[in-house]
C-alpha cells in the first residue's frame, strides 16, 4: 500500500485537488493517469514537488477551467524542461494516438 | 480503473473511438515514460488507488489547519462542526453530528468508543485496527495516560486528560494545539503535520527537525 | 446486555498494537462487507439492531473475530432474519428469486425537549437490561455533570428491538476519573460519555 503524501493531498486552495465527499474525483480515466504519473515521478525523485506545484499554480492562473488540463500542461512543460521528453516526441506520439495508429487503451 | 468508462457503449474493442486531444496527450506521456523505464502502469494504478481511497484523514487535517490560521473559523468549528466542515466544501452526513474538542495547554482530549467503534469517518476516513481493538477500547477510559505513553505522548501531571466515550449519534474529533515553531506556515504546510492520530487525540502534531522552512 | 462488547475499564487485553502503514482494508472482502453494510443499514435494519446482533455473539467468538468478521456475522444474521435473502441462498451463493423492498420507515427528528441543562448534576441509573443499551457498565450509578445537550436521538434500548421510536435528549455527561475508577485514576482527569435522558436522574434524589 502506497502512502499518501500530505503535501500532495493537501494542495492549497487555488490548486486543491477536485473532490467529492472528500475523495478525489477523476472525471475520466486520463485524469487519473495524469495524476498518477506526476505522483510516481515525484516519488522517484525526478523533480521536487514544489517545482511541479509552482507550474500547476501558474497553469491554473492562466485560466483553463479544467483542473486536470492545467495539471497535464504543467507536467508536460516540467518534463520537457528537464529533458525527459522532447516536444517533438510528445507531439508525434499524441498524433499517433489521436489518429488511431496506436490503440488508445488506458 | 475501467477502460473507457466515460463512453457509455460497450463495444469498443474492435472499433476504438478516437481519443480526445487531452486523452491522446496523456496516452503519449504514459507510453513514453514507460518506454523510458521511468514508471510502470502498475505504479500509476497504485497511486490512483492510494489517493482515491486513503484520503480520509486529509479532510480533518485541512479543517484543523484552517482553524489554526483563522480564529473566527475556529470559533465556528467548535460551535457547529458539520456546518464548518461544509463551509470548506466537504460533505458531512446529516445522520450524525460532530463535536470538535479543542486541546489546550491545560486539557488534552482523546476519543474512544468502548461499546463498538464509533469514529468520525466522514472527516478521518476509516478507523485503524488499533482503534477497534479490545486493548484500546478497554484501557482508554481507565488508564489513558498509560495508553498515551505507549503512543509516545508523555503528558505532564498537571495537564488534565479528558476522554470522550462516543456512545451516541454524535462523533468527536480533536482539534490539537498548534505547535510552536509553525509561525508563518501556510495551511498546506500545517495540514501536513496533522496526522489522523492527532485528531483522535493519541498524538500531538510534531514539527519536523529540518523544518526551518 | 452485560456483554463482552462493553469493554470500558476491563484489564488484561495487553498493550495497544499499532500496525505501521496499515492498509484501509486487509482483504478485499472487508471492503465488500463494509459496502454491503452501508447499502443495507437504514433500509432493512437500523444501526442499533445491527449493533445488538454483534453484541449477542458468544463472547469467545466475539473476541476471536476481527472487526469485519463481526460485521459479516451481523449482516448474514439480519439479511436472513429480515427475509432479504434465504438461508439456502446464503449457502448456495445463488439468488432464487427477487428480494423484498426496503422496509424501515424514517421519521423526521422532532424538536429537542431536554429535562437537564448544561451544568446540572446528574446520577446515572443502575440499569442492567438484558436487551441493548448504550449505558456502559463502568458509568452506572455514578455522579456526573451535564456538559452539553444534544439530540434528540432515538433511544437505542427501544430502537434495537424495533420497539417504539423514543426520541430523547442525549447529554455529554462528564465524570471525574476518580468517580469512575477511584484512586487508580489521576485526580484531574475526566471521562465524558454521551448518555440518553432515561439513563439519568437528577442528583437531588427524586427519580
Amino acid at each position: 500500500m502506497s502512502k499518501v503524501d500530505p503535501r500532495i493531498a493537501n494542495l492549497d486552495r487555488g490548486a486543491a485537488l477536485p473532490r467529492k465527499n472528500g475523495e478525489l474525483v477523476f472525471k475520466a480515466p486520463w485524469e487519473g493517469r495524469a495524476f498518477g504519473m506526476v505522483v510516481v515521478l515525484n516519488e522517484k525523485g525526478a523533480y521536487a514537488w514544489d517545482e511541479f506545484r509552482a507550474r500547476l499554480v501558474e497553469e491554473i492562473a492562466e485560466g483553463s477551467p479544467e483542473y486536470y488540463e492545467s495539471w497535464l500542461s504543467a507536467f508536460e512543460s516540467l518534463l520537457i524542461d528537464h529533458g525527459v521528453v522532447s516536444v517533438d516526441e510528445l507531439g508525434r506520439r499524441a498524433s499517433e494516438y489521436a489518429s488511431l495508429e496506436r490503440d488508445p487503451v488506458f | 480503473m475501467t477502460k473507457h468508462d466515460h463512453h457509455e457503449h460497450g463495444d469498443h474493442s474492435h472499433h476504438p473511438e478516437a481519443p480526445s486531444d487531452i486523452e491522446a496527450r496523456t496516452l503519449a506521456l504514459e507510453s513514453l515514460l514507460i518506454e523510458k523505464g521511468l514508471l510502470t502502469s502498475e505504479d500509476v494504478d497504485r497511486i490512483i488507488s492510494a489517493y482515491e481511497h486513503d484520503i480520509g484523514p486529509m479532510i480533518g487535517a485541512r479543517v484543523v489547519a484552517h482553524a489554526w490560521v483563522d480564529l473566527d473559523y475556529r470559533a465556528r468549528l467548535l460551535n457547529d462542526g458539520p456546518a464548518a466542515i461544509r463551509e470548506l466544501g466537504y460533505d458531512y452526513p446529516a445522520s450524525t453530528g460532530l463535536a470538535v474538542l479543542e486541546s489546550t495547554k491545560e486539557v488534552h482530549h482523546m476519543v474512544v468508543c468502548t461499546l463498538c467503534s464509533c469514529y468520525p469517518w466522514a472527516v478521518l476516513g476509516l478507523p485503524p485496527t488499533w482503534y477497534k481493538s479490545a486493548p484500546y477500547r478497554s484501557r482508554a477510559v481507565v488508564e489513558p495516560r498509560k495508553v498515551l505513553e505507549e503512543f509516545g505522548v508523555a503528558l505532564p501531571a498537571d495537564v488534565s486528560v479528558n476522554v470522550w466515550d462516543s456512545s451516541s449519534d454524535l462523533r468527536y474529533m480533536v482539534l490539537p494545539e498548534r505547535p510552536e515553531g509553525t509561525e508563518g506556515w501556510t495551511e498546506e504546510q500545517l495540514a501536513a503535520i496533522v496526522s489522523r492520530d492527532c485528531m483522535i487525540g493519541v498524538a500531538r502534531p510534531q514539527v519536523p527537525a529540518e523544518a526551518n522552512r | 446486555m452485560n456483554g463482552i462488547h462493553d469493554m470500558g475499564g476491563m484489564d488484561g487485553f495487553g498493550p495497544v498494537v499499532v500496525e505501521k502503514d496499515e492498509p484501509v482494508f486487509h482483504h478485499r472482502w472487508e471492503g465488500s462487507v463494509r459496502a454491503i453494510m452501508r447499502q443495507t443499514v437504514g433500509r432493512f435494519y437500523n444501526l442499533d439492531e445491527f449493533r445488538n446482533v454483534v453484541e449477542r455473539m458468544p463472547p469467545e467468538e466475539y473476541l476471536r473475530a476481527s472487526y469485519y468478521e463481526r460485521w459479516l456475522h451481523a449482516l448474514e444474521t439480519l439479511m436472513v432474519q429480515r427475509g432479504v435473502i434465504t438461508l439456502e441462498e446464503l449457502r448456495s451463493g445463488r439468488a432464487n428469486g427477487p428480494s423484498i423492498a426496503a422496509n424501515i420507515k424514517h421519521e423526521p427528528r422532532p424538536e429537542l425537549i431536554a429535562r437537564f441543562s448544561s451544568g446540572d448534576n446528574v446520577v446515572t441509573r443502575n440499569l442492567n437490561p438484558t436487551g441493548h443499551t448504550r449505558l456502559p457498565r463502568y458509568a452506572r450509578g455514578k455522579r456526573g455533570v451535564v456538559r452539553t445537550v444534544n439530540g434528540p436521538f432515538l433511544l437505542p434500548d427501544s430502537n434495537a428491538h424495533r420497539g417504539a421510536k423514543v426520541w430523547e435528549a442525549c447529554y455529554a455527561v462528564e465524570f471525574t476519573a476518580r468517580e469512575l475508577w477511584g484512586d487508580r485514576a489521576s485526580s484531574i482527569d475526566r471521562v465524558c460519555v454521551d448518555l440518553w435522558e432515561s439513563y439519568l436522574r437528577s442528583e437531588e434524589g427524586e427519580s
